[in-house]
């Protein structure tokens, strides 16, 4: 009995393996005849899987080749009869090619099937691979489950190694493509999103808001750069095609210190690059005018900017509010800098002001807060002091195309909120009353350090409403805002994306990408180390966005969350032209006039890409050798001299009325 | 000026009416419809009424051969047509001008920029509707010209646009710094001296205070902006004052 079982079951196992080894024999055969297909098959494959290629790209490729199929049959049957010709075709073709592949002629019969096989190669491969990413993905293929972990980091590493490739050839990725497309750098892996070879974000993405988080030292500054330089690129290109209004870019960098200078001159050349006549950076070499706010928002700039307690001391806050508002909106206009706001705090100038045409309720206000107006005074004067000449004017914000200012968050708390909060103040103002309408983007880093004045949301809910775009960045999770509502109500609310690149806490933003279904399979475990093919499916719901890679992201890499879907991006850096190299303020005027940008304050306050040299031309309008380097880096131009201007001068542009005169009369009056 | 350098004039103004050739060949209006009738024997032009007024003369292109000029035989379009008159009347007008004989100066047609720039007219790049390039030499007096060695922009406004359209047009002319046709990284390198010295506007009375306005509009920028009326004659003829006929808003 026992013998007879035995011999069953060796039966048994010798006819599969028969049975295996007649279908792996068929399928070499088919193979072998098919050579040319399964050639091009076997290479497709190789090249997804060495790639990291997702199996659409080898379906897509062989559908993009049918029109040369089509050619190639019309060219075949010319002579035929119709559709027996067609059909007939392709054998011919596969006759053909043995035939002259036994003649000895290998490349001639690979010309007569390359029409025919490169596309049918290319679907069978695209379905090879389909067919192993599935099984892999689904757990049921491999040796072991975890050969679909396995097989999942090794794509991984060529994923990462043909998008380094792709960002290392020259010229492979543009700042900006047609669409008003912004390019980042190249594409990974995506999730829920279209693949393709470079990862690109629409425009009006970067008119909305934005979240970026990762820590220190993974390349969160290159995206941040890359990312407002393509801003810049884009809104000045549509501008210039009348398709909207001329960009500003504003960033508030919170920690201040040598690291905030090193990446303000990175800014400038990088945006300098894209196009942006004017860089201004606030408070090294630009100021803005708090003076220009209207008189209401001005008085309550003013007096938020300065600390108060709470119970008792609120008197004392609306004394202090009074009292400047009476000097803010005294009869003889708004004050003009801290100097005249502080000599209006003087005893009796407040009774003198409003002597002529005050109100009975002023009088009587002036009479009864006067003994207060030397402490308020003391409080501004410090408060001045602190907040340094920055905000004390001239300039405003439209003064340049960019702005980078820096906030001593780290150094000096007080002083970086007071600045925040008047800041934001004075942009707020600028959008809604500027001379011009700009297309801003604010983008914020670090801004919880220097947000106790004005709470991050608060900036959110002000900036959507007049129309800004806000782009914050932080280290961490935690860095976003202080409490979690507030962190949760940023990160929801970024309509734009979310930018998150190594960070040991991912969990609260990868969530917010949702999940996806996908299968998993159970496998039933023969005796380790073997487990059969053999098991249930089911499918389940897995995270978009998987925590553990963004943790172990490497610097440069970053994905980009957005309507539930996830691509990982290698960032390319963008490299500015060589630092500028200081002049005379009086070359900085005369190019500005050139270049047609009013220069902040006296001349060397806003910045057009250098203290003071423009590409081509000498400082003083003379000329620079043809063809050399321009002093910022620039190539200089056929003309070495300022646009308009007379040779061997400088500032305003020859009078060319003669000849105008001539030609078509006085220029017509209004 | 002699037949053949008038071709070259009308190949490069795309088409002109016979009254505006006169002027090019300095001579009447007989005279010119002579030259084209010899033209249209040669097989050099056709000509025919187009709009109001004399006749349309335009090269084909056997006559664009002859003068070895690349362009595109075309008929003028007749949306076009007010905006080519105006622009051959500000040429001519210019070159009237005896700085500009004596300057040596360059009128480079709007036709000419086109065709530098190839296929790749869909970029939205705006072409001025002509460049005037002043060379390098003394004026009449034996002095230097204080604008020599700069090149202008030529706008001929006919219609008004609207505002921010009229300024983007003058920021981007005053700030390209490439030629036409150049590499599109070229088109406005920062740090590079812009290419045209300064944009002349020649504006129909109806266009001239969007032209103005858009001036002021530029800042310090709109120094370099000149704006003229255009000159008598720029108008086709018929009912209706210059600047109603059409204009480049229509190209």
């Amino acid at each position: 009995m026992i013998g007879r079982w035995l011999s069953l079951a060796v039966a048994q196992a010798v006819l599969r393996a028969l049975a295996w080894l007649l279908a792996d024999l068929a399928l070499i055969a088919v193979a072998v005849a098919a050579a040319p297909v399964s050639i091009v098959a076997a290479g497709a494959a190789a090249a997804a899987w060495r790639q990291g290629w997702p199996p659409r790209r080898l379906l897509a490729a062989a559908a993009w080749c049918g029109p040369m199929v089509a050619v190639w049959l019309a060219w075949t049957v010319r002579g035929g009869s119709g559709w027996p010709a067609v059909a007939a075709a392709p054998y011919h073709a596969w006759l053909d090619f043995w035939l002259l592949a036994r003649a000895g002629s290998p490349l001639r019969a690979a010309a007569v099937v390359a029409p025919l096989a490169i596309p049918l190669g290319l679907a069978a491969g695209g379905l090879a691979w389909t067919y192993r990413t599935g099984l892999l993905r689904s757990g049921a293929g491999g040796l072991s489950p975890a050969a679909s972990v396995a097989f999942d980091r090794r794509q991984w590493r060529h994923q990462v190694r043909a998008a380094t490739g792709r960002i290392a050839a020259p010229g492979s990725v543009p700042l900006t493509v047609r669409g008003d497309l912004l390019v980042v750098g190249a594409v990974i892996r995506t999730v829920g999103h279209r693949a393709g070879r470079l990862a690109a974000v629409g425009y009006q993405r970067m008119r909305s808001h934005q979240v970026v988080v990762g820590t220190t030292g993974t390349g969160k500054t290159t995206l941040l750069l890359r990312l407002w330089t393509a801003f810049m690129a884009t809104g000045l290109r549509r501008h210039a095609a009348g398709l909207g209004a001329p960009p500003l870019m504003v960033v508030l960098d919170c920690k201040g210190g040598a690291d905030a200078r090193r990446i303000a001159d990175r800014f400038r050349r990088v945006l300098r690059q894209a196009g942006a006549r004017s860089i201004a950076i606030w408070p090294d070499e630009a100021s803005l005018s708090l003076w220009t706010l209207p008189p209401r928002q001005l008085t309550t700039t003013l007096v938020d900017l300065i600390e108060h307690g709470t119970g008792s001391a609120a008197y004392y806050a609306d004394v202090m509010e009074a009292l400047i508002g009476l000097a803010v909106e005294a009869p003889c206009g708004p004050p003009a800098s801290s100097r005249d706001l502080l000599g209006r705090l003087e005893p009796g100038w407040l009774a003198m002001a409003y002597a002529s045409s005050g109100t009975a309720a002023d009088h009587a206000l002036i009479r009864s807060a006067s003994r207060h107006l030397g402490d308020v005074a003391l409080r501004f004067r410090t408060l001045f002091r602190r907040l340094g000449a920055g905000l004390d004017g001239p300039g405003g914000f439209g003064d340049a195309d960019a702005w980078y200012c820096i906030l001593e968050g780290t150094d000096q708390i007080p002083v970086a909120e007071g600045q925040a909060r008047a800041l934001v103040d004075l942009l707020a103002s600028f959008a809604v009353r500027g001379p011009q309408r700009r297309e801003i983007l604010l983008a914020v880093d670090e801004f919880s350090a220097v947000s106790r004045r004005l709470p991050i949301w608060q900036l959110y809910e002000r900036a959507r409403s007049l129309g800004l775009a806000v782009q914050v960045s932080a280290q961490s999770w935690q860095g976003l805002a202080a409490g979690e509502d507030e962190r949760y109500r940023i990160a929801a609310s970024a309509e734009g994306g979310i930018w998150l690149l190594r960070t040991p806490h991912p969990e609260p933003l990868t969530a917010l990408a949702g999940t996806r279904r996908a299968t998993e399979t159970t496998r039933r475990l023969a005796r380790f180390p073997v487990w059969r093919h053999q098991g249930t499916s089911r499918l389940n719901e897995i995270p978009v966005v998987d925590a553990a890679l963004i943790r172990d992201l490497d610097v440069g890499q970053a994905a980009y969350i957005y309507r539930g879907g996830v691509t990982y991006v290698q960032v390319k850096r963008l490299v500015g032209a060589p630092a500028a190299v200081a002049g005379r303020p009086a070359a900085a005027v005369n190019r500005a006039v050139a270049s047609g940008r009013a220069v902040a304050g006296d001349g060397g306050h806003a910045d057009d890409g250098g203290p003071a040299s423009d590409g081509g031309r000498a400082p003083d309008g003379g000329r620079v050798p043809d063809g050399g380097p321009a002093p910022d880096g620039g190539v200089a131009g056929p003309k070495a001299r300022p646009a308009g201007a007379r040779p061997g001068t400088a500032g305003a542009p020859p009078d060319v009325s003669a000849v105008l005169d001539a030609a078509f009369g006085p220029e017509p009056r209004a | 000026m002699h037949s053949g350098a008038a071709l070259v004039f009308v190949a490069e103004m795309y088409g002109m009416q016979l009254d505006q050739l006169a002027t090019v060949l300095g001579g009447s209006q007989r005279r010119a419809t002579a030259v084209a009738a010899r033209w249209r024997a040669a097989g050099h032009a056709q000509a025919a009424v187009l709009s109001p007024g004399p006749r349309w003369v335009w090269l084909t292109k056997a006559g664009l051969a002859t003068c070895g000029l690349p362009f595109t035989a075309n008929t003028p379009g007749l949306s076009r047509l007010a905006h080519l008159r105006a622009a051959a009347a500000v040429r001519l007008a210019l070159m009237a001008a005896p700085q500009f004989t004596a300057g040596g100066a360059y009128w480079r047609s709007e036709r000419r920029l086109r065709a530098r720039m190839g296929g790749r007219i869909g970029l939205r790049e705006h072409v001025p509707d002509g460049e005037v390039h002043w060379p390098d030499v003394d004026g009449p007096d034996g002095a230097g010209l204080g604008w020599a060695g700069e090149c202008w922009a030529i706008e001929a406004e006919l219609t008004p646009k609207t505002s921010a359209r009229t300024v983007a047009i003058m920021r981007e002319l005053l700030n390209r710094t490439g030629d036409y046709g150049c590499l599109a990284a070229d088109v406005q390198v920062p740090g590079r001296s812009p290419r045209h010295d300064r944009a002349i506007y020649l504006c129909s009375p109806a266009a001239r205070p969007v032209v103005a306005r858009a001036r002021d509009a530029l800042g310090v920028l709109g120094s370099r902006v000149e704006i003229r009326l255009l000159p008598a004659g720029a108008g086709l003829a018929g009912p209706g004052p210059v600047g109603d006929a059409g204009g480049e808003g229509a190209l």
